[in-house]
């Protein structure tokens, strides 16, 4: 890689969506932008690891970083910062700053939607200009994945100011290999290069190498393809599995598969659907849905799984309970239960048909077609099911209070994913009603421990006892494509909710 | 019309504004989902944060005692904040609505100057061939999708033939007013093209029952020229209900065309709406449903003074 770099150039990005704020800890989005111009203490790469940033190294027990309190009920993690760190306005940033960006997020009157993680922390010393004492109330393995993770907030331009309106929102300060030169509302943002950023390639050559950055706001997916057909976009993710391949032969524009952290599955209401409290109606669901037939309708990029926690983790359980597409299987665990297929072809038990409403959210199509799939798969097996989809808000509100009979779509996580609020009896995200002691005493294990072996142990007997009790068909995990420019160098796509955009300092454009 | 007229009307606007208002926020919090399930889509978001933001935005107030504050700031010129980007309604609608101007009044202009003369030569020659062919095309533009239409130009002028942009308002960093235009030509024509659609065959028919009256067969009788008794005698009348629809229409500009903008990334009003209703940003859909309002009454009433001043029969007291 060392020779090739060459300094220089612009790169266009597509977004296919309008940004609302800038602010990382506001925004209802993942925030691309910000990602290249504000940055955390530490960051995941490519394979979900955390790696240092600002910080020196990534603090764990075994370097000493994270110090657990003898009666194990809370712990200390120190941060020690990179000497000479330079906001881009030439103001040096330091431990001081961290701590403010805690206070500021913490804050009542600030309204953010990542508060996460601010509640665990009972104090911060910062002993001198580099090092950062965070003191937590409990073990918090998750501590990394929420606050200084996300972005520093500089402190000499924002003390007593309303983060909810200041001007911080349309152009934040950052420490990042880019800053905010302009932002129009609905059209684009300029980036431009921080001449104060730290990092320095192997060469001793200052980064970034691109002079700058364009990103362009185009919410319709069709145009998103067709600018980058033109060469008016550089770079464009979420690319429609349909117009891969029409963009596969497009000169000068190559496909990148990013394996990003997210699972499909089809969820039962247990709430409200009786039929569903039998085990044996669920695992019969399960036998009767053709995986490889739903990958196929969508180009085949999709993999088939078996269980909630994608591969790219190493607590990934293989020995999961498996549920092969099994016709028979699925007709002999129905007949069983005593549903019988009725002369309409739909299976009844006590006059009541096997029929239900599916919801996926409407216009995603990548999700309208694996339903479609879905639906045709459990026909054969004498369920009935009539797609009820929504969109914006109404989907979203039918989601979490669990107005639905069955539901499919998706989830995407971060490098380290709670589980919990998807699968505990209190989960925020648990729409459907799902509760088991088991399950939630083996994500509480799992939870608060930074022990990696006793944690793996905990999230695959977690997964073992998931795949058993099935609330949940984990059906795909569905890549995101991306079309990049060849002439882009450097690109690595990043599979976490931290954006490709994580690491933008190494990129460079080949004249 | 006199002053005290358009006075009264005016006035006589305020109580439709308010039941209307009512009606709008009744609706808009009779749908399901509320401004902050957008948050609470991510994972990371915890119920706290949540609880605070409904506090914050008032939406832990009763829905009556909610209504009346929006009035009361609303009439007093305090549209509030979005909830999405707690910027300023005003400084968010006035951003938007300008290139929504430029797109809607270009594509209005452009349909006027086309609907008009189709309709008038498509009645004149009623039944011949370029009658036909007038006739086809509009009900093609009636017909045809918005979407489709814009990919089929977007893949001609830009993809294959690389002579226009297929979206955007300006190439970045330029600010000239040709660069403007070019962005511009797309999609003001395929708004244009559905609008002359509709408009032309308005024109046609309105022209034809003109055209079979007694006194255009006197006018003809004396031996005027057809296009004299056409454009002298005929167009003024004919063109008396064309111009309730094209008022009306002119309503709609001012709304935005959601699908053109989008399809175009045209930093518009419709995309601001469609952004506002995913979000059930409640501030920013209230702001833009009232201004659309006023607009549509505002029309009529220009569509009521175009009238009186087309055919002087027409009077208001």
């Amino acid at each position: 890689m060392a020779a090739a770099q060459q300094r220089g150039g612009t790169l266009t990005v597509g977004l296919g969506y309008d940004i609302d704020t800038l602010n990382v800890y506001s925004t209802g989005f993942l925030g691309d932008v910000q990602a290249a111009v504000v940055e955390g203490l530490v960051a995941p790469d490519a394979k979900a690891n955390y790696v240092p940033v600002l910080a020196t190294q990534v603090p764990t027990v075994r370097n000493g970083g994270i110090k657990i309190a003898p009666d194990g009920k809370t712990m200390t993690v120190t941060y020690r910062l990179r000497p000479g760190l330079k906001w881009s306005d030439g103001v040096p940033m330091t431990s001081e700053d961290v701590k403010f960006t805690w206070e500021a997020v913490k804050n009542p009157k600030f309204i953010a939607e990542s508060k996460d993680g601010t509640e665990d922390i009972s104090s911060i010393d910062t002993p001198n200009a580099t090092t950062v004492v965070v003191n937590y109330k409990r073990v918090a393995p998750d501590f990394m994945s929420t606050l200084f993770t996300f972005g520093i907030f500089p402190k000499h331009t924002l003390d007593g100011k309303d983060l909810n309106t200041d001007a911080y929102n349309e152009k934040p300060l950052g420490t990042g290999p880019f800053m905010v030169k302009e932002f129009k509302r609905g059209q684009y943002v300029i980036l431009e290069r921080n001449p104060y950023y730290w990092r320095k390639d192997s060469k001793g050559v200052q980064l970034p190498y691109l002079d700058g950055m364009i990103f362009k706001i185009i919410p319709d997916s069709n145009t998103l393809v067709t600018q980058v057909r033109t060469g008016e976009v550089q770079l464009a993710y979420g690319i429609p599995y349909s117009q891969v391949t029409q963009l596969d032969g497009v000169p000068g524009v190559k496909i990148v598969k990013n394996n990003v952290l997210s699972w499909q599955h089809l969820d039962f209401n247990l709430k409200t659907i009786d039929a569903f409290k039998d085990v044996n109606v669920r695992k019969a669901f399960a036998y009767a849905i053709n995986k490889a037939a739903v990958s196929k309708a969508l180009g085949g990029y999709p993999t088939p799984i078996n269980t909630v926690v994608v591969p790219v983790f190493s607590y990934t359980n293989p020995a999961v309970p498996k549920y092969d597409y099994n016709l028979a299987r699925a007709q002999q665990l129905l007949d069983a239960a005593g549903w019988k297929v009725g002369s309409d072809g739909v299976r009844a038990k006590d006059g009541k048909r096997l029929s239900f409403k599916i919801m996926a959210q409407a216009g995603r199509s990548t999700d309208e077609d694996a339903e479609q799939v879905i639906i045709a798969s459990l026909k054969q097996a004498g369920i009935e099911l009539q797609p009820d989809n929504k969109s914006g808000v109404a989907f979203r509100d039918a989601r979490y209070k669990g107005n639905y009979d069955l539901f499919y779509g998706g989830w995407i996580t971060s490098a380290d994913p709670t589980y919990s609020v998807f699968f505990g009896s209190k989960g925020v995200n648990n729409g459907q009603g799902y509760a088991s002691a088991k399950i939630d005493a083996l994500l509480a294990r799992a939870e608060s421990t930074l022990d990696p072996a006793q944690r793996t142990a905990a999230l695959r007997e977690f997964q073992t006892e998931l795949m058993t009790d099935l609330p949940s068909i984990p059906v795909t995990s569905n890549p995101s494509m991306i079309a990049v420019t060849e002439k882009l160098g450097g690109f690595v796509p990043n599979p976490t909710n931290m954006t490709n955009f994580v690491n933008t300092s190494g990129w460079y454009l080949n004249k | 019309m006199n002053a005290t007229h358009l006075l009264k009307r005016l006035l006589g606007t305020l109580p439709l504004l308010l039941g209307v208002s009512l009606l709008l926020f009744g609706v808009l919090h009779l749908a399901p989902g509320g401004p902050l399930d957008v948050y609470a889509d991510n994972p990371s978001v915890s119920p706290e944060a949540l609880a605070q933001m409904r506090t914050a935005f008032g939406l832990d107030q009763p829905l009556p005692v909610q209504y009346v504050s929006w009035v009361t700031a609303f009439f007093t010129g305090e549209w509030g904040y979005s909830i999405r980007t707690a910027r300023p309604v005003t400084q968010e609608i006035a951003e938007r609505i300008v290139p929504t101007l430029i797109l809607g009044g270009t594509s209005f202009v452009l349909s006027l100057l086309i609907a008009l003369p189709l309709g008038i030569v498509s009645a004149v020659r009623r039944y011949s061939g370029v009658d036909y062919v007038i006739t086809f095309l509009s009900f093609l533009g009636v017909s045809m999708p918005v979407f489709w239409l814009a990919l089929m130009l977007q893949l001609l002028f830009a993809v294959q033939w690389r002579i226009l942009p297929s979206a955007g308002i300006q190439t970045i960093g330029s600010n000239s007013v040709l660069d403007l235009i070019h962005h511009l030509i797309l999609p003001a024509c395929i708004l244009a093209f559905a609008s002359v659609a509709g408009w032309s065959r308005y024109m046609r028919s309105s022209m034809v029952e003109v055209l079979g009256q007694d006194y255009v067969r006197t006018a003809r009788a004396k031996g005027l020229t057809t296009s004299r008794v056409v454009y002298h005698h005929a167009l003024r009348n004919a063109l008396i209900p064309i111009i309730t629809v094209v008022a009306l229409d002119f309503a709609t500009i001012l709304s935005g065309a959601v699908i053109t903008e989008t399809i175009f990334a045209w930093p518009g009003i419709g995309r601001l709406f469609i952004e506002s209703m995913n979000g059930r940003d409640y501030p920013v859909l209230m702001a833009l449903m009232m201004a659309g309002s006023f607009a549509l009454i505002l029309s009529n009433l220009l569509a009521d003074l175009a009238y009186a001043a087309v055919d002087p029969r027409i009077r208001y007291e």
